[in-house]
């Protein structure tokens, strides 16, 4: 295919076909808004579909999938990248397309990635928010929701589903043990 | 600005092109929108499908789920008998919940709207106050989509046509990336506990592995289990029947797990070390136990832990009762069983050797002397085939076949062996004359899927190309002129279903069929002997058909003698039962002697 042999061409990158719609890339952050101008103006992906995030906690890394489209082609690519997770930083591309900027907002709100020269109100979806961006993998949301809401009245008799076996079997769960009992 | 801004004035005009189409907006509340196949709406929850694993409820972020008791849901093994209730105030329907269902009970349902005044009516139980939303299912808990892991990590073995050559271990034993892989798919409901006879901390020990920390695993283990690496070679694993997974896929390799845990203490001192077990002052009580199988051994152990004065009395040259002469070697390593006696006798079990109670030292004697009394004396007569000839040369039992084999000694079986029964000793005997180089056939009344053994057992046997020829009812054992086993006739059976009951094995009226052989091992179940005990005892001690009748505390009609193990124990006796009984023999003597 074409685009597949140009981007190896050109960004000496692999791009692998995932299926009859969509085409797989996985690049360097310093390419990446290369490639995206490259897919936009040669290529006719004229469309910033969908920009999302995923928080690799045990690589220390986070990934940005950015989707485009051709409208033309139906054809869509998502371009993958890594950032490293301790100093997230990824570069601001709302000058290709003008909605990514909300999706930075977001991503600079609810994961900690900065994006210099973004021009935004730091505030977005989150009020007032001074703990760390929620949707880390280390952010305790459980913790979260039981120390900020209040709990609805008749829900005392809630049960545990291991103490309950625990009273049919009389098993004796020694001290040492119980920090790997579910939580 | 130009008069003849044509732009301005043609521009509405392109609204034109939505005449004829089809309007986004809906007549409501006469029409329904059309909404996503997979829409994320109120659950519903089928609450006989459901197991009350409670997985839900572990991985909602906010808090929304809470496990209930419901009055129409009385709860077994393999279900707690709760069902997740939800709070609609907090659930953000994310659908994590369906994600992670494993029995696939918990699905999503295209209704979203309720309306009422009444704050708690949005504590709903799904399924109990909506059954009719089995009918909007759309957000479903599909394994293809499920975030649970439904294969288990695949245990590698020996290939068949190499371990028919000896006694090597068919299991090798999962591998630390294996381990840790596997481990990583238990979802710690603990509903698997209920159905072991000891009551391990499965969910604990697997979830020490899954975090890398073997030697907290191997503590947990063996804080009530005294022989866990033989359980995690051998084990019966009736946990794993019970297991939530095993509902849509496969059950987590507890055993397995346990093996591999307990393997990484690779001696007695290891396993010392390790668990550093609580150990009580020693105090004046002396407890005698008759038999060091693992009834016996494991009341021995734990109360030895708890500073009592043990002394185990076993007829045989080695300890293990069973698990040593009845279980090949391929299965269970004679070096496994000797390190875990190995670590006991450091914890101060004394066990006196080639001691056979009623011969070598009186049972009044041992009872007399001791504080308690705890027989863990195993079933140690074979049950007889009871057809014509079967006392011709050549005609085993599973116990002595077997006990010679394991002994080390080479039984005279010849070159092609009939084995009779379905149970895993016939399928251990069978894959042990395998072994002795014989061409194997193995009878049995019932069809192969009515097989007690462990599936696992008997594709092992297939695998290594024993005959197993179901519904065979032997018949006759045929004999040469010196007296010595040359065939044996057997009736072909149509299976029969009356009542309801499982299919019943009727023999075929002329169907004799003669198979020939120099060997026929009878694996058809085995009996007590109780000559042990003198006539006084004997006479006093209450039975219940031909077993030792205990109660709750494992302690017999007699004072002060408890009782455990295959002798007291109905229907599918195994290994962990008898570790249950005298685990459970172990606390009753306690609260006896020290009143704790």
């Amino acid at each position: 295919m074409d685009l597949i042999h140009n981007l190896k061409e050109v960004f000496e990158i692999d791009a692998k076909i995932k299926n009859d719609f969509q085409i797989e890339v996985e690049a360097k952050k310093e390419l990446v808004s290369s490639i995206l101008l490259y897919l936009k103006n040669q290529h006719g992906f004229i469309h910033l579909d969908h920009m999302s995030c995923v928080d690799w906690i045990e690589d220390e890394v986070f990934e940005l999938v950015y989707i485009v489209w051709n409208p033309n082609t139906k054809k869509t690519v998502l371009l993958h990248t890594k950032i490293d997770r301790n100093k997230p930083e990824m570069e601001n591309i709302d000058t290709i397309w003008d909605q990514a900027n909300t999706y930075e907002r977001e991503f600079r709100e609810m994961y900690g990635i900065e994006f210099p020269g973004l021009v935004a109100e730091r505030e977005f979806i989150l009020e007032g928010w001074t703990e760390m961006p929620p949707m880390r993998r280390d952010f305790d949301t459980k913790k979260y929701a039981e120390e900020t809401y209040a709990t609805r009245p008749g829900r005392e008799n809630a049960e545990d589903v291991r103490e309950k076996i625990i009273k049919r079997t009389g098993e004796e769960i020694p001290d040492f043990a119980k920090k790997y009992s579910r939580d | 600005m130009s008069i003849l801004n044509l732009k301005g004035i043609l521009t509405p005009l392109t609204a034109l092109k939505q005449m004829g189409k089809e309007p986004h907006t809906i007549n409501f509340p006469d029409e329904q929108k059309n909404i996503s196949k997979i829409y994320r709406g109120f659950h519903h929850n089928d609450l006989d499908l459901c197991i009350g694993c409670g997985n839900c409820e572990t991985i909602c972020m906010n808090d929304a789920i809470d496990m209930i008791s419901l009055a129409e849901i009385a709860g077994e093994p393999g279900d707690s008998g709760l069902r997740p209730r939800i709070d609609y105030g907090r659930c953000c329907y994310c659908a994590l919940c369906v994600d992670v269902c494993p029995s696939g009970s918990l699905n999503m349902t295209s209704e979203f709207m309720k309306v009422t005044p009444d704050p708690y009516d949005f504590l709903m139980t799904p399924g109990k106050d909506n059954p009719e939303a089995v009918d909007k299912l759309s957000f479903t808990a599909d394994m293809d989509t499920s975030l649970n892991l439904f294969d288990r990590v695949p245990m590698r073995e020996l290939d068949p046509e190499e371990r028919v050559k000896s006694f090597a271990e068919v299991f090798l034993g999962y591998n630390e990336e294996e381990a840790r892989i596997e481990a990583n798919r238990c979802i710690s409901c603990g509903l698997c506990t209920e159905n072991c006879p000891v009551h391990m901390h499965i969910p604990e020990y697997i979830n020490a592995i899954a975090n890398a920390d073997d030697e907290a695993a191997i503590k947990i283990i063996y804080d009530n289990n005294d022989l866990p690496e033989m359980c995690g070679k051998v084990c019966t694993r009736r946990c794993e029947d019970v297991c939530a997974l095993q509902v849509r896929g496969e059950a987590v390799a507890i055993r397995w797990l346990k093996g591999y845990a307990t393997t990484r203490a690779e001696n007695a001192e290891m396993i010392a070390e390790i668990v550093k077990p609580e150990v009580r002052e020693p105090n004046q009580y002396k407890v005698g136990i008759i038999g060091a199988g693992p009834a016996g051994l494991t009341a021995g152990y734990y109360l030895a832990l708890k500073g009592y004065d043990i002394t185990i009395y076993e007829a045989q040259k080695d300890p293990g009762g069973m698990i040593m002469y009845g279980i090949p070697k391929y299965r269970l390593p004679y070096d496994s069983i000797q390190k875990q006696v190995d670590y006991m006798k450091k914890m101060g079990v004394k066990i006196h050797f080639n001691t056979k109670v009623g011969k070598d030292i009186s049972f009044n004697e041992i009872y007399d002397n001791s504080d308690a009394v705890f027989m863990g004396i195993g079933l140690q007569d074979a049950w007889s085939l009871g057809i014509q000839d079967e006392d011709a040369e050549g005609v085993w039992s599973a116990v002595e076949f077997l006990g010679k084999a394991n002994a080390g000694e080479t039984p005279d079986i010849g070159k092609r062996v009939v084995v009779v029964g379905g149970g895993d000793v016939s399928i251990d005997c069978s894959r042990v004359s395998k072994r002795f180089g014989a061409d194997v056939f193995q009878s049995y009344r019932r069809r192969i899927q009515d097989m007690p053994a462990d599936p696992e057992e008997i594709e092992g046997a297939e695998q290594e190309h024993i005959h197993i020829m179901p519904q065979t009812i032997p018949t006759r054992v045929i004999k040469d002129e010196k007296g010595h086993v040359k065939g044996m006739e057997y009736l072909k059976a149509e299976m029969v279903s009356e009542g309801g009951g499982r299919p019943r094995p009727v023999a075929i009226e002329g169907s004799e069929t003669i198979i020939e052989c120099d060997a026929i091992i009878a694996a058809i179940g085995q009996k007590a002997n109780y000559e042990l005990l003198p006539k006084e005892i004997a006479d006093k001690l209450e039975m219940v058909k031909d077993k030792i009748k205990v109660n709750e505390d494992r302690l017999t009609s007699i004072p002060k003698l408890f009782a455990g193990g295959d002798a007291v124990k109905f229907g599918n006796s195994d290994a962990i039962s008898a570790i249950a009984d005298g685990y459970a023999a172990t606390k009753a003597i306690d609260k006896m002697l020290m009143g704790k």
